[in-house]
């Protein structure tokens, strides 16, 4: 059963002239792993926002179409309480330190001292989510002395916590170097295989083409693509749009122009991709010799 | 970046596991018995007998004293000197020099007022020395304080070093594209305006994630709130804020009694 259905949603922020986003539709599955990729400003984080309820009940502005999550009208939920559904984490780690509490530890609590949870069941689940996310160390320290890495991950602990059905990301890993990066990313796809559904905005290709189950491709508010990792970020089309491809493609690619890649190959976006595709030209040549 | 955000230091004394609102309760009574009660040496006794002895109590003795004579030695020195010399009421000459004359009227006043001063800054210090920020505002909002309120003077304590950390940045920032904040003071007032600008807007953006960000985390979630930390409040305390309330109807009661 779709968790999420999105039908021909348009959204226009109350000062703006233009749509943010124009005619998405969109279906996830529970337990998906979605990730949104696009250049900047094409839709990404309003999608996000949507998703989470932000829009339209924090942002106020038109919203045009169908979107349900979970079963329920977005334009019906009331966000104070949706927040328990679906978690958002956003892009500034900085400003998602809540400022109420003056150690990581407290600070992962926080969300569930409103939420009402028990107090035994509250230290458990804290430090589950510290262990799951690598910032058991810094249990003690104030949230605000950490490094941008640091903070966000104790962004992402103190959603995760919250235990949502849904979890949007909007570029948790922006500022996670590549082995935080991928630390992050295992994390989400574990959660993913435990049944929870993900929305990721990201830039990273290479991470999404070995992580997510689907990616949809974003640009100037438009969905123009979607699809297995694999279709998607090979799409020709992507660069015109100014979104990244990963430099394994961007590599076979060349090789292709130059006769290098094999001509009924689809181009890899992962490494092993890559390699196999190599070998492949490799033999070829053997052959020919 | 300071990790350090108040007063508050952290040991394992009698007086930092007392109940924030008891201790909160003797500090106010302190103050109300040393401005309200009768007798020129009651303030500073209260000092002598109760609070000094009460920071070695609490293992903060040094930092107590140091802080509250950098506090107040200033203003006191100021106080003594303009009133034993100018107390309008002053008769009694105890000495005279040049054209000055110091009256012991003046001397009384300026004691009585700089004791009463103390009392009530090294009250409050010693209960900001001995609890801790977060634990004296959950107390609060336990007893009705609402959370709104005490989340906007939890995130101010933190948010006043992030301030100043950005102001250095952005000072930096235009400082490296030739900004001369050096000179004469209208040019040094000049060169601020540069700097208030994005301040003041890059805080405002902030305050708007921040808003998305707590309520992510469920800050206006509709049911019952729990705490992590569990706030101990014996019976013993109880019983001492209403000593508490019983010295403070003597102090006031002290008028009557003694015309």
């Amino acid at each position: 059963m779709a968790v999420i259905e999105i039908q021909h949603l348009t959204y226009t922020y109350p000062t703006m002239d233009h749509p943010a986003l124009r005619e998405v539709s969109l279906a996830v599955e529970a337990g998906e792993f979605v990730a949104i990729i696009g250049p900047n400003g094409a839709g990404k984080s309003t999608l996000c926002y949507t998703l989470a309820g932000f829009i339209p009940h924090f942002f106020k502005g038109e919203l045009r179409g169908e979107v349900r999550v979970a079963g329920q009208d977005i334009r019906r939920v009331r966000l104070e309480d949706w927040v328990l559904k679906v978690g958002l984490v956003f892009q500034n780690p900085f400003n998602q330190i809540s400022g109420a509490k003056f150690t990581v530890y407290e600070e992962i609590a926080f969300g569930l001292e409103n939420i009402g949870v028990p107090r035994e069941e509250m230290r458990r689940r804290v430090e589950e989510v510290m262990a799951l996310t690598g910032i058991t160390d810094l249990a003690n320290r104030s949230p605000y002395a950490l490094s941008g890495g640091q903070q966000q991950r104790v962004a992402l602990a103190s959603i995760l916590v919250m235990q949502p059905e849904v979890l949007v990301l909007d570029e948790p890993t922006s500022q996670l170097d590549p082995i935080g990066s991928r630390e992050v990313f295992q994390v989400i796809r574990r959660l993913a295989h435990q049944g929870v559904t993900i929305i990721m905005a990201e830039h990273k290709v290479e991470w999404i083409a070995e992580y997510a189950d689907r990616v949809i491709a974003l640009a100037d508010g438009e969905m123009i693509a979607s699809g297995k990792p694999a279709e998607v970020l090979t799409d020709p089309r992507l660069p015109e749009y100014g979104i990244g491809i990963s430099r394994y493609t961007a590599v076979a690619r060349r090789a292709a122009e130059e006769g290098l890649w094999p001509p009924q190959r689809r181009l890899p976006v992962t490494l092993d991709e890559a390699v196999a595709g190599f070998r492949a030209v490799e033999e070829a040549y053997a052959h020919t010799r | 970046m300071a990790e350090r955000l108040s007063f508050y230091l952290e040991r394992n004394s009698p007086l930092h596991r007392l109940n924030p609102t008891t201790k909160l309760v003797v500090a106010f009574t302190l103050i109300l018995v040393a401005f309200l009660g009768r007798g020129l040496f009651l303030p500073s006794l209260l000092f002598l007998l109760i609070l000094l002895p009460l920071s070695f109590v609490g293992q903060v003795g040094r930092e107590f004293l140091r802080t509250t004579l950098n506090l107040l030695l200033p203003l006191f020195a100021f106080l003594f000197v303009m009133q034993s010399l100018f107390y309008p009421g002053g008769k009694t000459v105890l000495f005279g020099f040049w054209i000055f004359a110091v009256k012991l009227e003046g001397v009384r006043f300026a004691f009585l007022t700089a004791t009463r001063v103390l009392v009530m800054v090294s009250s409050f210090l010693l209960l900001l020395l001995t609890t801790h920020p977060g634990v004296l505002l959950l107390d609060l909002t336990q007893r009705g304080l609402p959370a709104s309120v005490a989340y906007i003077l939890a995130s101010t304590l933190q948010i006043i070093p992030q301030m100043q950390a950005k102001a250095a940045t952005i000072l930096d920032a235009q400082r490296s594209r030739g900004l001369d904040t050096s000179g004469s003071l209208g040019r040094r007032i000049r060169a601020l305006l540069p700097l208030v600008g994005p301040l003041v807007f890059g805080s405002l953006v902030d305050v708007e994630e921040r808003a998305i960000a707590i309520e992510a985390r469920g800050f206006r979630s509709s049911g019952p709130k729990t705490s992590l930390i569990e706030i101990e409040d014996r019976p013993l305390e109880r019983a001492l804020r209403w000593l508490c309330l019983l010295a403070l109807i003597l102090a006031v009661g002290s008028w009557w009694l003694w015309p």
